[in-house]
């Protein structure tokens, strides 16, 4: 937003419009290599490669688009609206919380199906999650049935790389929203009202995973074998047992950050055989990974701890 | 988009200002023993701030969270849906998969850690001792405070002990501290219960006896705010129930639900389905007595001699609007539609708003009870002749024989109906109370209805000019 407000000064000095111009264009050249770099070398697995940014970039069109149409329905979007899409796309994108979240979801997609390939390891439906569906206990069964009915959808769209925008954690939908709204030309005020109305949190996709991996109890530990669980239900357990958010227990699950899931199971509480079984199911481990039979849970959990405010320093 | 709601734990609703104003018991249970009253600002922080934020961007939430009681760990999801502002401006609590749980901490030493600061923040008084446990310093924080403070300007390194009395205590004094620490004490000049902590100030190494003490004095309840209304003129025996009986009964009810409720809803295990149900009966056996308990003592309080209302302007829309906000969970459980007619500021009473209020949400919650699931409720107010104007709900329940109307607002009547929501709750004294309500505000309450026909009910109030 910074760069924004810089811009809109530097044009009311003409002479300055030309030297930010060239500022900008210059600092774009001297990024383009290492990203290039960086996209080029990890051919394989990275946690960010080409299909991640399409699905990044797919989402917030999709996103975007929504806000466009403001709860009209996207068939109310004219062909002619595509210059006030991208510049909403644009909006979108600097939102740092929002991009986090983005890409998480662009990475658990992709980490799904490189899992179905590997281990024939459903994504929607795993065979933990059949047991739930089949659970005595009844809340937990009824909201086993949602979270499926949820993953199903949440696979589908991932595949058209969409993302509705009802399906956002309450803050990032209200700044979506509030990106919407302060369009230069306002869309319907009563349908982005209606789109307020009708939110709620608790039907989202990864609301209904905590409600079920809240309402399993002390079963949550069944989440910890990776083979059963599946990664959403995985990284949804590995979060409430570690005490780390969900979405780094989903980059942990990614082959680059397998140092950081041996610390999450072992915040979870798991012993070193425990973690080599699922490490192997993961991502290989290095030779590092007696070290860990070293660190005790409540050490494990301090270092993520340490882990994340590094993380949002840099951020 | 509507879940099924068959495994929430627990509800609660909130208003503007984020008070509690209803709760299940469990909800009420840790309300209370996170140090709230029911209704009464929300006093779980977890919950508080959840709230605050589901209030702010006007979005529902559903977040997991888990509180500390005191005891134990709790522990569950919550969904926060925020009411717009015709609705009061509040929040829905639906708490879902309740769990309690041993506090996690890490060792008992981390507690005794946690409930010393607690102890050291919520003490009003705070003393520093010598090895002989004589006082060397003394803090007071609250006004009743000060007649200890006084007396040991009297007596300068008196011993702790003989100027605050410790009545569970006989020995003579000083006694080892380990026996004297957490005993109850009474501190002179204040009419509180008090708790007395001795915390030793160790020498460096430890092992020896203490260099010296802390030592915190704890109300165990706040200080009585001044009365801001004259007290009324009643004899003091005329007041039993709502002066001595309905705090003393309050709590061993609520603990009755309570532990009722954690059988029924098989919190501390499974059990034969059988037990759950008696275990309801018993739940509701004790919300039933809790009810007639304030009713018992709202009754006493209506009845007194001197009983008198304020005289305010009342706007009646906006009445039966809040009243219709506080009922709307339990009217959505029936699928029982409220309708207010009017629009706020057209119909201005001269009564007492809270008193207004609580005739609406007894009439309104009776016309609940009696209609038929999936029926509507109808509240309009309206300008009558000679200078009054009215608030008439109208349900479309089975109504009420001729005969019966005559006697329906006589003491423990029981309106005479079954009730359509299941077991009848009621006292016998909500449409009674409520008439004299009427009647002190200048008022009347009266009711048309004909079998088969649905009940009428009509508040008269004088017009405010």
């Amino acid at each position: 937003m910074g760069t924004f407000s810089a811009d809109h000064a530097a044009q009311l000095r003409p002479g300055h419009l030309l030297a930010a111009e060239l500022a900008r264009s210059q600092r774009a050249a001297v990024a383009t290599l290492p990203v290039l770099r960086h996209l080029l070398a990890s051919d394989g697995p990275s946690l960010v490669s080409e299909a991640v940014v399409a699905r990044v970039r797919g989402m917030l069109r999709d996103l975007a688009t929504q806000l466009h149409a403001g709860g009209r329905g996207l068939a109310a979007v004219s062909e002619h609206a595509a210059p006030e899409i991208d510049a909403l796309v644009v909006q979108l994108g600097v939102h740092e919380a929002l991009l986090a979240h983005i890409h998480t979801l662009a990475l658990e997609s992709q980490l799904a199906e490189r899992f179905e390939q590997r281990l024939s390891l459903d994504p929607v439906l795993s065979p933990l999650l059949q047991e739930l569906i089949a659970s005595d206990d009844q809340a937990v069964a009824e909201l086993a049935m949602n979270v499926l009915a949820a993953q199903t959808r949440f696979m589908q769209s991932q595949r058209r790389m969409e993302l509705p925008l009802a399906e956002l954690p309450a803050d990032l939908f209200r700044t979506a929203l509030q990106i919407g709204a302060n369009r230069d030309q306002p869309g319907s005020p009563a349908g982005l009202a209606a789109l307020m109305a009708s939110y709620d949190e608790a039907a989202t996709r990864l609301a209904l995973l905590e409600r079920l991996v809240v309402a399993m109890r002390r079963a949550v530990v069944a989440c910890l074998a990776f083979d059963r669980a599946g990664l959403a239900l995985f990284a949804q357990g590995l979060a409430a047992l570690a005490g780390m958010e969900r979405a780094g227990a989903i980059h942990a699950c990614h082959e680059q950050q397998s140092p950081r899931l041996a610390l999450g199971l072992r915040a979870a509480g798991l012993d070193l055989a425990g973690i080599e079984r699922q490490m192997l199911l993961i991502a290989a481990p290095g030779g590092w990974l007696a070290d860990i039979a070293e660190i005790t849970p409540q050490q494990a959990r301090a270092r993520l701890g340490e882990l994340d405010a590094i993380a949002l320093e840099r951020g | 988009m509507e879940q099924a709601e068959s495994f929430v734990a627990a509800r609660g609703l909130t208003d503007e200002r984020d008070r509690l104003l209803i709760a299940d018991t469990p909800l009420a249970l840790l309300q209370e023993r996170c140090g709230g009253s029911l209704p009464g600002t929300l006093a779980i922080p977890e919950l508080l701030e959840q709230v605050q934020h589901a209030r702010a961007i006007g979005l529902r939430i559903a977040r997991a969270f888990s509180a500390f009681d005191g005891e134990d760990m709790i522990s569950g999801f919550v969904r926060i849906n925020p009411r717009g502002i015709e609705a009061g401006g509040g929040c829905e609590l639906l708490v879902e998969s309740w769990q309690r749980s041993p506090a996690a901490f890490a060792s008992s030493h981390a507690l005794a850690h946690y409930l010393d600061a607690i102890d050291r923040a919520s003490a009003e008084i705070t003393l520093r001792l010598d090895a002989r446990q004589h006082v060397q310093t003394i803090g007071v924080l609250s006004a009743d405070g000060a007649g200890l403070a006084d007396a040991l300007a009297a007596q300068p390194g008196a011993l702790w002990s003989d100027l605050i009395a410790l009545p569970d205590i006989a020995h003579r004094r000083p006694l080892h501290w380990r026996l004297l620490d957490g005993a109850a004490c009474e501190v002179p000049g204040s009419a509180r219960n008090w708790r007395a902590r001795l915390m030793p100030i160790a020498e460096y190494g430890g092992g020896r006896e203490p260099l010296g003490f802390e030592l915190l004095l704890i109300a165990d309840e706040p200080l009585a705010e001044e009365a801001a209304l004259p007290a009324p003129a009643t004899r003091e025996d005329s007041r039993l129930f709502a002066r001595t009986l309905t705090p003393a009964l309050r709590q061993p009810l609520t603990r009755i639900a309570a532990n009722a409720e954690t059988i029924r809803a098989r919190l501390a295990g499974p059990l034969h389905q059988d037990y759950c149900h008696y275990a309801a009966t018993i739940a509701n056996a004790a919300q039933h007595l809790a009810g007639l308990l304030d009713d018992l003592a709202d009754l006493e309080v209506v009845e007194a001699p001197g009983f008198t209302t304020l005289a305010e302007e009342v706007d009646l829309v906006d009445a039966a609007r809040k009243a219709v906000g506080i009922l709307g969970v339990r009217a959505r459980d029936r699928r029982i539609a409220l309708h207010v007619a009017g629009a706020d500021g057209t119909v201005l009473a001269r009564a007492e708003f809270r008193r207004v209020l609580q005739i609406l949400i007894n009439l309104v919650s009776n016309a609940i009870a009696y209609s038929p699931e999936g029926s509507a409720v109808w509240i309009s107010a309206v300008t009558t002749e000679n200078e009054r104007v009215a608030v008439i709900v109208r349900d479309e329940g089975p109504g009420i024989s001729a005969e019966r109307v005559l006697r329906i607002f006589e003491k423990f009547e029981r309106l005479g109906r079954d009730s359509a929501g299941g077991s009848d709750k009621g006292s016998g004294l909500g449409l009674y109370i409520a008439r004299l309500l009427a009647h002190a505000m200048g008022g009347d309450l009266s009711v048309i209805s004909r079998e088969g026909e649905g009940a009428s009910f009509m508040l008269e109030l004088p017009r405010a000019d």
